[in-house]
C-alpha cells in the first residue's frame, strides 16, 4: 500500500473519530489514538495529552510513549513548561528552539537532554474553561508552520469533543465526575501495564501496545481489559496470549 | 486556589488531629461529615466483591446505608459498580430514582446525595456517600474536599487490610498527594510478583518507603527499572 498523504491521514483520523463517537467508546483509547496521529501528522517525536482534575492539577491521560509520559510528568512536578503556560493562559504556546533561549530553565534542560528542542502546547478549551492541554515535542529545532498549527488545533478540538461527549449536562459536579472517571481509568491502565510488563518481562511501552492490540482484536474497551488484568480476573489462557502473543500468531497460521 | 497537595495535607492533618494516627472507619466517617458540613456520611466497605461492613456518622446516614444494603440499589451501589461519582442534587424532583430509596431519603429529610467510589484504579474498596439536607450541587470547594476524603479513606482502608506499622499511615498519606504513573506501574508489577491485589501491592510499596525513609515515588521508580523486587528472587 502506498504511504498515505497527510490529507488522507487527516481525513482518516476524523472518520475514525466520528465512528468512535457514536458508540460507547473508551476515552483513553481515543485520546491515545489522537496522540499517535499527532506524531504521524506533525512529525512530532512525542506527544502527550494532559487533563486537569477538580483541584486544577494536571495529569497525563495519554502519551505517545513512556518517554513522553515522563517529560509531561516533569513539567507537572516542576510546575513549569509549555503545557502549564497553555493551561494557565488558555492560549497556544509555540516554542521553536529551547537551545537558543528557554523561558523554562529546568524543563528546557530536560527537553534538550532528551533531544527535543522544539516544544508546543495547545489548550483543550470549552468556552472559558481549560480542561487540559495537548503537547508536541519535536526533534528538529524550528518554528511550527501555520499549516501544522492548524492541524494541531483541529486535533485538540477533536480531543475536547471526545472528553465532552458524555457531558449532556450543565451540572458542574457531573462534568467533574466524568473527568475524574477518565483519570481513574488511566490509573487502572498503568496498573495493568505494570502487571503485564512483569509477567511477560517486557517494557511499559510494549505492555501498553499489547493491551491496546488485544482490546482492539476483541472489540473490548481498553479500560475493561486493563481492569480485568489489574484486578486479576482475566482468564489464565487469555493472559497467556498477552504474555506471548507471537507464539499464538504462529500457531494460528499452522 | 489551593493545590491538590495543600488540600490533601489539610485533610490528612485534620483527620490525624481528630482521630489519631490510626483512624477507624467510623471515625473517618464522622470526621468527613463534620468537616464537609454534611447532613451525614456513610461508608460502604466491600469484602471479596460483596458489600461487607457499613459505617455511618449519624442515625440518618446509618438508616440510608442500611436501606441500600437491603434493597441492593442506591447511589453507593452505583458509585462502586460504575467507578465514578454518582450525584443526585435534587432528590425531591425525582423521588422515584432508585425505587424505594429516593422516596425514603426525601422522607428522612435528605435533599441531595453524592456518592464517591473508593478506588485506586482496579483496587475498588467501597463507596463514601455524602447526604445533604438541602438540594443543589456541592460548591466547588466542598466537592473537591469530598473527592480528597474519598481518596484518603481509600488509602487508609487499603492500609488497614495489610496492617501497616503505627504512624506510617499519616506519613504515607501525606506523601501521596501527587500522581506518578510509576507508582501505579510498580503496584501492577508487585501485584504480579507476589500474586496479591494491586491495592495490597501499593500498601507494600508504601510500607517499604516508610521503612527505608525514602519517598514512595523513589521506591516505585526502582521497581519499574527492575532494580528492586518484592518476591526476593
Amino acid at each position: 500500500m502506498p504511504m498515505a498523504s497527510r490529507e488522507e491521514l487527516l481525513a482518516d483520523t476524523f472518520l475514525q473519530l466520528a465512528d468512535t463517537l457514536i458508540e460507547d467508546f473508551d476515552v483513553i483509547e481515543l485520546l491515545t489514538m489522537l496522540s499517535g496521529r499527532c506524531v504521524e501528522l506533525l512529525e512530532a517525536s512525542a506527544t502527550g495529552i494532559l487533563l486537569a482534575d477538580v483541584h486544577r492539577t494536571l495529569h497525563v491521560v495519554a502519551a505517545s510513549s513512556e518517554e513522553a509520559n515522563l517529560l509531561e510528568l516533569f513539567q507537572i512536578q516542576n510546575e513549569e513548561g509549555p503545557c502549564l503556560d497553555a493551561f494557565r493562559t488558555g492560549k497556544p504556546v509555540v516554542h521553536g528552539d529551547l537551545g537558543a533561549q528557554s523561558p523554562w530553565p529546568r524543563f528546557g534542560r530536560q527537553a534538550m537532554a532528551a533531544g527535543l528542542p522544539s516544544v508546543h502546547a495547545f489548550p483543550l478549551r470549552v468556552r472559558d474553561t481549560v480542561l487540559g492541554t495537548l503537547n508536541l515535542f519535536m526533534a528538529q529545532a524550528g518554528p511550527l508552520i501555520e499549516a501544522d498549527v492548524a492541524v494541531a488545533q483541529a486535533l485538540t478540538h477533536a480531543a475536547t469533543i471526545a472528553l465532552l461527549q458524555e457531558r449532556a449536562t450543565t451540572d458542574a459536579n457531573r462534568l467533574t465526575a466524568q473527568l475524574q472517571g477518565a483519570l481513574n481509568s488511566r490509573v487502572t491502565i498503568e496498573q495493568a501495564k505494570g502487571a503485564l510488563a512483569e509477567r511477560a518481562n517486557i517494557g511499559m511501552d510494549e505492555a501498553f501496545r499489547r493491551l491496546r492490540a488485544y482490546a482492539r482484536d476483541r472489540n473490548a474497551k481498553l479500560t475493561d481489559v486493563a481492569e480485568a488484568i489489574a484486578g486479576r480476573t482475566l482468564a489464565a489462557a487469555e493472559m497467556d496470549i498477552l504474555i506471548a502473543p507471537d507464539s499464538y500468531v504462529r500457531f494460528d497460521h499452522g | 486556589m489551593p493545590t491538590a497537595y495543600d488540600r490533601w495535607l489539610r485533610i490528612v492533618t485534620a483527620l490525624g488531629a481528630r482521630e489519631g494516627p490510626e483512624p477507624t472507619p467510623a471515625g473517618m466517617c464522622s470526621a468527613a461529615s463534620d468537616l464537609l458540613a454534611a447532613g451525614g456520611v456513610g461508608l460502604l466497605v466491600m469484602a471479596e466483591g460483596v458489600p461487607g461492613a457499613g459505617f455511618a456518622s449519624n442515625r440518618l446516614a446509618e438508616a440510608l446505608e442500611d436501606l441500600q444494603f437491603t434493597l441492593g440499589i442506591g447511589p453507593r451501589v452505583d458509585a462502586h459498580a460504575r467507578g465514578i461519582p454518582i450525584i443526585e442534587s435534587d432528590l425531591a424532583a425525582i423521588p422515584e430514582c432508585w425505587v424505594g430509596f429516593g422516596g425514603a431519603a426525601v422522607e428522612a429529610g435528605v435533599g441531595s446525595v453524592f456518592s464517591f467510589p473508593l478506588r485506586l484504579g482496579a483496587a475498588r474498596v467501597g463507596a463514601l456517600t455524602v447526604y445533604q439536607l438541602g438540594s443543589g450541587p456541592l460548591r466547588g470547594e466542598v466537592y473537591a474536599d469530598a473527592l480528597v476524603w474519598a481518596d484518603v479513606i481509600t488509602r487508609a482502608l487499603l492500609a488497614g487490610q495489610v496492617g501497616l506499622p503505627a504512624g506510617s499511615l499519616a506519613v504515607g498519606l501525606a506523601d501521596e498527594g501527587s500522581f506518578d504513573p510509576r507508582v501505579h506501574q510498580a503496584s501492577g508489577m508487585v501485584s504480579a510478583q507476589l500474586e496479591v491485589s494491586v491495592g495490597e501491592a501499593l500498601t507494600r510499596l508504601r510500607a517499604r518507603a516508610f521503612a527505608d525513609g525514602i519517598p514512595l515515588t523513589a521506591v516505585a521508580g526502582e521497581v519499574v527499572v527492575r532494580r528492586l523486587r518484592f518476591d526476593h528472587r
